[in-house]
């Protein structure tokens, strides 16, 4: 034979088939016996590693009697071995598991070694059963077969059936997984190990469950004794973790896996929906019912898996350890940072200071860090004491984990570390509802609590988009100001799915005592709760429902109310549809997805002008409803007719009101104000008659502080009432560092509204100064829409943002003798998004002006 | 035998899904697909960038029918999938000379 080389992907030589073969009846009835005995003990739900041992053993007798007999009818033989590999070697042998052999002879193949290997194989293939055969010369050991890795890790479990001793012990020196060969066996298992993981998305909560090759699974047993062994002297003196759960873990797979090929007649290793029932009756779980039984077998399953899982990422780590995280060293009196990650200053002290466990996690998710093993375990062993009011119950509490929400790559990873140990379901105890709960349906893959952790890693990711996809839906993740109560949505989107119905409502229904417990403000908690009882609706629209069609669009606006709330809404349906399953958001749903957001988007910016309050309206209804007593019905009404619709979706009920009063006994050159601090950013609104320059004005006061203006509106009503609000940061520490600083601003504002003041003799100083020039690497776009309003022209300006930017621009257009009525205000990092309203003696703008004014705000920019 | 296949808005797959199984249409292929008729997609202008959308995303259905079923399940197609507006999409025709049952080997008659 020319290539000694034969594995059971390619034949034996013609020549071998007639070979001597024989199978005697008494050897077939006896493995027929042994095969039949597994069976039954497999559908006992005892088909485990004893079992498995046993029906090992009546396979090794067979082949040592096919070997002998054929060793004894070939002729003269080169010295041969017959040994067991693989799975088969470590005596795991399920009903229809493939029989890995390795047969090596210690000279050449010729033709009495093909009527032995014929004698061997023959009656295995003629009893139908799986071989996978290895067949080499000695000398072939010499090589390690760098195409076929598996074969070599295969042959870490070789185990002598029978055969010459010698050359076994010349094939083991060869072939011992100890030093450089240790080191090879490594570097060969990791990457597959990885490949494998990827294949999974790198989760245990598989629905349906391979229990072979998923995470968790029995290949991941066989990768942790095989690196072990491989580099035992990196595991010399250390503990393993896992004690003997790894042996408890392995027994339930091997059990379910052979209650699978007993049930299926083949090597079926994915618990399929279907199989689940059978296994859990089988395995005698607990319940009342089908359902519950298969609850019961599930999470056991889980619990099982992530032990694995977690032993096998530790057994990672001692073989090739991680770079360190960060320089050893304290962050904190609670937190410090080792090679392993973050670890308690003083673990003992630690275990009764929950509010240190979440700095733990806090400055692990901040730094990218991982949390080492013993903070875990610590937080595990005392979690159980604290309710959830216990970590929110200051102001700063609140706040931190509201900000140790914000996407950022890590957070999911950290979260699933909150959820292994207890402290996710401390902080967010709905949560526990669904926990490794299966929802049987055609497309999820993931129980719904890795579900919602993989949606939380999918808006991650978009902080480093893959492609040009994605990044689209990045720039949004980007622009939203408070993308922390995305996550909290994503974390409660699915809770509700503990029932089998409507599991949105359920979810939001859930989701308000959290939003009690964090004291969010009315504004933010009605976001969240939209969010979670939206969640399925932008998906039914643009899968349902025509997105080209005008009305469509419209309503689904109606909808959203605001441009904030239809980024966060189309965001959380990008990362849910793509958390279902790998492959399910795809580059076809995204298109679709996007021309439905920007088609919205078109319509909540440059189209909302003409959609007025209406007497109808439910949204108006609320707010009569709710009105305080020192407001009048008429005085209401006066106030809220001829505003945009718009204005009830973007501002909550105490808003309203405040800005009803502010809006009392307005003269001409009189402005009332309010300025409020929420968290790091100031809001100013203003109320005030309207006249030529007011926009402009207001923003150049603004700009002459120092105040950087990131997102606002103003509206103008039919009656001449303005009403701005702009939000904004204090850049230059005016507002910390003065005590009269407040009332400073309101001075100026007064005069400058009033005509006392010229802001442009104010901002000179500033215009001349180098420090607040642009900068200019961001790509100027003007555009003018006069398709979307019938009474307005829509100005979008897209530009670098810079302090006084929207000075300049107002100002502009009031010199081109232009009037602004409405304003849209937003940032993207430095770039500023504004759309303006405006009109020229009380219509839109014609070409000519369009062309004017494009020419002016084109100068303006230019010399900033 | 022939294979109709549809190529219609991905709102309208269960529209006419539904108008096959009145028919008692056994089977379908549903794929999701991109391209253009005559219309040559559309125009988006998002932020004041302009930009084309070439090929709109459409879903085709493919069904294969006896000859005799053709023209109802054609009229069925295009009854549930129509809006009156361009790019409702369109229904193409091509006989099928045999097919086989790949899990029994059987071939259909």
């Amino acid at each position: 034979m020319s290539d000694s080389r034969i594995s059971s992907d390619s034949t034996l030589p013609a020549a071998a088939a007639d070979a001597t073969r024989s199978l005697a009846p008494e050897w077939s009835a006896r493995f027929a016996a042994a095969r039949e005995t597994l069976r039954i003990e497999a559908l006992a739900g005892r088909g485990g590693r004893e079992a498995q041992r046993r029906y090992a053993a009546a396979v090794d007798d067979l082949l040592r009697r096919l070997a002998s007999h054929a060793a004894a009818v070939a002729g003269p033989l080169a010295p041969w071995v017959v040994a067991a590999v693989g799975g088969y070697g470590r005596r795991t042998l399920c009903l229809h598991s493939d029989i890995d052999l390795l047969i090596v002879f210690g000279g050449p193949i010729g033709p009495a070694e093909e009527r032995f290997l014929s004698g061997v194989l023959q009656p295995l293939w003629d009893l139908r059963l799986s071989v996978g055969h290895h067949v080499r010369e000695l000398g072939d050991l010499d090589v390690e077969d760098e195409n076929n890795p598996e074969f070599e890790l295969a042959l870490c479990d070789l185990r002598l059936l029978t055969g010459d001793v010698a050359l076994f012990d010349e094939i083991c020196a060869r072939r011992r997984p100890d030093g450089a060969r240790g080191a090879r066996i490594v570097a060969t298992l990791l990457p597959l190990v990885e490949e494998r993981y990827a294949s999974f998305n790198d989760t245990v909560y598989q629905l349906e469950p391979d229990l072979k090759r998923a995470p968790g699974g029995l290949r991941d047993l066989a990768a942790i004794r095989l690196l072990r062994t491989a580099a035992r002297e990196a595991f010399a003196g250390r503990v393993t973790p896992e004690g003997e759960r790894l042996d408890q873990a392995e027994e339930l797979l091997l059990r379910m896996r052979a209650v699978l090929h007993a049930t299926t007649g083949r090597d079926a290793n994915v618990l399929t929906h279907e199989l689940q029932e059978t296994v859990a009756t089988v395995l005698d779980m607990p319940g009342a019912t089908p359902r519950l039984r298969v609850e019961a077998l599930m999470g056991q399953y889980f619990r099982h898996a992530r032990r694995v899982v977690r032993a096998l990422a530790w057994t990672r780590a001692v073989v090739r350890p991680p770079a360190p995280v960060a320089d050893p060293g304290r962050i904190s009196a609670h937190v410090e940072v080792g090679a392993d990650g973050v670890r308690f200053a003083d673990p003992v002290l630690a275990a009764t200071q929950p509010m240190a466990w979440l700095e733990a996690f806090e400055v692990a998710i901040a730094n990218g860090y991982p949390v080492s093993d013993d903070v875990l375990v610590c937080i595990q062993e005392n979690v159980g004491r604290y309710p959830a009011e216990y970590f929110v119950a200051t102001e700063d509490a609140r706040l931190r984990l509201r900000a140790m929400l914000d996407p950022r790559p890590g957070l999911s990873a950290r979260l699933g570390d909150m959820l292994e140990c207890g402290l996710l379901t401390a902080l967010f105890p709905e949560f526990e509802k669904i926990r490794s709960r299966v929802i049987r349906d055609f497309y999820h893959k993931y129980t719904v609590d890795e579900h919602t952790l993989l949606a939380i890693r999918s808006l991650e990711s978009l902080r480093h988009p893959v492609s040009a996809g994605r990044a689209r839906f990045a720039s949004l993740l980007n622009e939203l100001p408070a993308p922390e109560l995305l996550v909290l949505a994503l974390l409660y989107h699915d809770v509700g799915k503990w029932r089998d119905d409507d599991h949105a409502t359920e979810s939001a229904r859930l989701a308000r005592p959290m939003l009690e417990r964090l004291q969010l403000e009315p504004a933010d908690r009605a976001t969240v709760e939209f969010l979670i009882r939206e969640h399925l609706s932008m998906s039914r629209v643009v899968f349902r429902l025509d997105v080209g069609d005008p009305d469509v669009v419209a309503s689904f606006a109606s909808l959203v109310g605001s441009e904030e709330l239809l980024k966060m809404l189309c965001l959380m349906t990008v990362v849910d549809i793509d958390a279902v399953a790998p492959g399910t958001l795809t580059p076809y749903k995204e298109d679709l997805l996007w021309r439905l957001y920007v088609d919205t988007y078109n319509h909540l910016t440059l189209g909302y002008a003409d959609e007025l309050i209406s007497r109808e309206e439910a949204d108006r209804t609320r707010v009569f409803a709710e009105c305080p007593d020192d407001i009048t019905e008429e005085e209401l009404a006066r106030f809220l007719d001829g505003l945009p619709r718009r204005y009830l979706r973007v501002f909550s009920l105490p808003d309203i009101y405040r800005h009803v009063r502010l809006a009392r006994g307005l003269h001409p050159d009189e402005v009332h104000l309010s300025l409020e601090r929420r968290d790091a950013i100031w809001v100013l609104t203003v109320a005030a008659l309207d006249k030529p320059y007011l926009f402009s004005n207001i923003a150049g006061v603004l700009a002459t502080f120092g105040m950087n203006i990131h997102r606002g509106q103003a509206m103008t009503t039919p009656d001449h009432l303005v009403l701005d609000v702009f939000e904004f940061t204090d850049e230059e520490g005016f507002l910390r560092q003065n005590a009269g600083a407040r009332e400073e601003i309101a001075r100026v504002l007064r005069n400058v509204v009033a005509g006392a003041t010229d802001v442009r003799t104010l901002l000179r100083g500033r215009e001349r100064s180098p420090l607040h020039r642009r900068r200019t690497d961001i790509e100027t776009h003007i555009s003018f829409d006069n398709s979307h309003s019938a009474r307005h022209t829509a100005l979008e300006i897209i530009t670098a943002d810079a302090p006084g930017l929207l000075y300049r621009i107002s100002r502009v257009i009031s010199d081109m003798g232009c009037d602004v009525d409405l304003v849209l205000i937003s940032t993207e990092g430095r770039k500023a998004i504004d759309v303006l309203h405006v009109t020229r003696n009380g219509a839109k703008l014609d070409e000519q002006d369009q062309h004017a004014l494009r020419q002016q705000l084109e100068l303006t920019l230019e010399d900033y | 035998m022939k294979l109709i296949k549809s190529i219609v808005r991905p709102n309208k797959v269960d529209d006419v899904r539904e108008a096959l199984e009145k028919l008692n249409i056994p089977g379908m292929t549903v794929t999701e697909v991109r391209g253009h008729g005559r219309q040559k997609g559309h125009t988006a202008v998002y932020r004041g960038k302009e930009y084309n959308v070439t090929l709109l995303p459409k879903v085709e259905i493919e069904v294969v029918v006896p000859d005799e079923l053709a023209d109802d399940v054609i009229a069925a197609m295009i009854g549930a999938a129509r809006t009156g507006e361009i790019g409702d999409g369109r229904v193409f025709v091509t006989p099928v000379e045999h097919s086989y049952n790949i899990r029994t080997g059987e071939r259909d008659v």
